[in-house]
């Protein structure tokens, strides 16, 4: 990936996918704010919290949202309003929707026969294969769970082999074992040189998958590049937690002696609120402290880890 | 005509549970000729048939709320539930997603309105030696589908709220407004139907007459029919998903 938003508006060097400062609003809400990047083969993952513009950016990408401003490229071509697209492009939207009266194998040679491929029995068997639907194939979709909906979604978006790969949330609703099988399906299509973009409120599932990460937050681009990179970035934020025990002054005075704690505050006399950078020296330090201090800890909670807390710290960096 | 697409709304139409509600519907008219029939001894069958149960109770009422109901659901449903994107994720011109789409819900209103005015019209007219005013007025309500269908596939694209627009435009505008300002039947497609219908059967004036010259209703169902679909084609092109994320 060509990583991506240079501070004049540069354009970013050319991939299978780029936006090019691109801008979405709804009336006065901004859902994407100039955002550029480039993306080659390989797996990149969008991650954010809910709302961000995740959605936004893949629709964009899949011809489906007008760029307010700025262009949207796929192979080479504009989005929007490019019908071609999609002999070379697939779509895996989040919503559960499947025509509920067809079999798995219909619904998917359905998408097969609508793209003209040549044998689209044929071409479906494969694609239901490929996601392991095959036993379950003869099946009207409605009968399906949320998991077998969303693979079957998949096998109708890859029938045609495209080069470009969209997924919104695509491992939702999955068990553990259907998300491990449909990450290795998507490895496997990254390595044979497609392009494949998911976006993924957790951080686990983009970290397991994605070569590439574009953290988005409040429309913009907060951070991309390796995972390894701002995972780091991440864990290296300061955390604060809030502790509640039998003598919150002396074990105030006690948290910060250790050296993983760098500031304590006594909120009241109620509790106290702890500031670290080194999340797990100061788990294993705080109950081994209160025991020396023969303090009773009632409570020990950390106060700013939602998601949404942790990409707005990397929006400030 | 893409078959595919075409393949797939018949199966959604045949599944949907208005399709047994206008199928019920449907049948009002074949029970009131019945009624008419046991009961009303005293009625003109032929002047009952030409003044009200084909230009009120099926060209007023059954022939919009049929096409009403066929017409948003073909496309409408798709977006309402979600499918749509599947359609719209395939290398195909948007005609051929809404063509196939407005002849389903053409067929499926016409084969009620085929069905229900044969049956009513036979069972109202039966031993008059005069069947040329149901078989007219049959006619003319399936060739009405498909203006409405047209302008109702349209909404469906224009519109989350078509089946509201539509009742709207069905009970506001045709049957209020062109009753108070009649230069506005130009403009209802229950006005051309009835020229067509009224042409067709052959009816006597002294029977029914039609408001609308045939000339201006063949004009003005060409016009709707053409308009209304390109409008849904362009309309489908620049089409944008609306949820966000």
């Amino acid at each position: 990936m060509s990583a991506a938003p240079s501070p004049d508006g540069a354009r970013p060097a050319s991939g299978t996918i780029e936006l090019v400062n691109a801008s979405r609003w709804y009336g006065n809400i901004v859902a994407v704010n100039d955002i550029s990047f480039a993306l080659g083969p390989g797996v990149t993952g969008l991650l954010g919290p809910n709302g961000a513009g995740k959605t936004t950016i893949l629709h964009m990408l899949a011809g489906f949202l007008r760029p307010s401003n700025g262009n949207v490229l796929v192979l080479g071509e504009p989005a929007w309003r490019n019908v071609g697209m999609y002999r070379r492009v697939g779509l895996v939207q989040e919503r559960e929707a499947v025509y509920e009266f067809l079999s798995g194998h219909d619904f998917v040679a359905t998408s097969a026969r609508l793209h003209g491929l040549p044998d689209p029995d044929d071409a479906a068997a494969r694609a239901i294969d490929a996601v392991e639907m095959s036993e379950f194939a003869g099946r009207a979709t409605g009968t399906y769970s949320k998991g077998m909906k969303q693979r079957i979604k998949v096998a109708a978006a890859i029938v045609h082999e495209p080069e470009v790969l969209l997924l919104d949330e695509p491992f939702n609703g999955m068990d553990p074992r259907q998300r491990l099988h449909m990450m290795d399906l998507l490895r496997g299509m990254a390595k044979a040189g497609k392009t494949i973009v998911f976006s993924s409120h957790i951080l686990e599932e983009v970290e397991r998958l994605a070569e590439n990460v574009l953290v988005i937050v409040m429309g913009r681009l907060a951070a991309s590049g390796d995972f390894r990179a701002i995972r780091k970035l991440m864990t290296g934020r300061p955390h604060t937690f809030t502790v509640r025990s039998s003598d919150n002054r002396a074990l105030a005075s006690a948290f910060i002696a250790d050296p993983s704690v760098y500031g304590v505050d006594l909120d009241g006399s109620e509790a106290l609120v702890v500031r670290t950078k080194e999340l797990s020296a100061f788990a294993l330090a705080a109950p081994r402290i209160a025991k020396e201090h023969q303090i009773r800890i009632v409570e020990l909670r950390p106060t700013d880890e939602s998601l949404e807390s942790v990409f707005s710290y990397l929006v400030k960096q | 005509m893409n078959r595919v697409v075409f393949s797939i709304t018949l199966q959604q139409v045949a599944g949907k549970r208005r399709t047994l509600f206008i199928g019920l519907f449907a049948l009002i008219p074949v029970v009131l000729a019945v009624l008419v029939r046991t009961a009303g001894a005293n009625v003109e069958h032929e002047q009952w048939a030409a003044e009200g149960l084909f230009p009120v109770v099926i060209i007023g009422a059954l022939l919009p709320l049929a096409a009403l109901i066929f017409g948003t659901a073909v496309l409408g449903s798709e977006f309402e539930e979600g499918t749509a994107v599947y359609l719209l994720t395939k290398p195909i011109p948007r005609r051929a997603i809404v063509l196939p789409k407005l002849i389903v819900a053409w067929l499926a209103t016409g084969v009620v309105l085929l069905l229900t005015g044969s049956i009513a019209g036979m069972v109202a007219l039966a031993g008059t030696g005069d069947m040329q005013i149901a078989l007219g007025f049959t006619i003319a309500t399936v060739i009405g589908a498909l203006a409405y269908s047209a302008l109702f596939v349209m909404l469906s694209v224009l519109t989350s709220h078509a089946l509201i627009v539509g009742l709207g435009y069905v009970f506001l505008w045709e049957g209020v407004v062109t009753g108070l300002f009649t230069g506005t039947r130009i403009l209802s497609i229950r006005e051309y139907t009835l020229a067509i219908g009224d042409m067709l059967s052959g009816t006597p004036d002294v029977l029914f007459q039609a408001h609308l010259s045939e000339t201006g209703a063949i004009v003005g169902l060409v016009a709707v029919v053409g308009l209304a679909t390109w409008f849904a084609i362009a309309q489908l092109e620049r089409w944008e998903i609306t949820a966000g994320g």
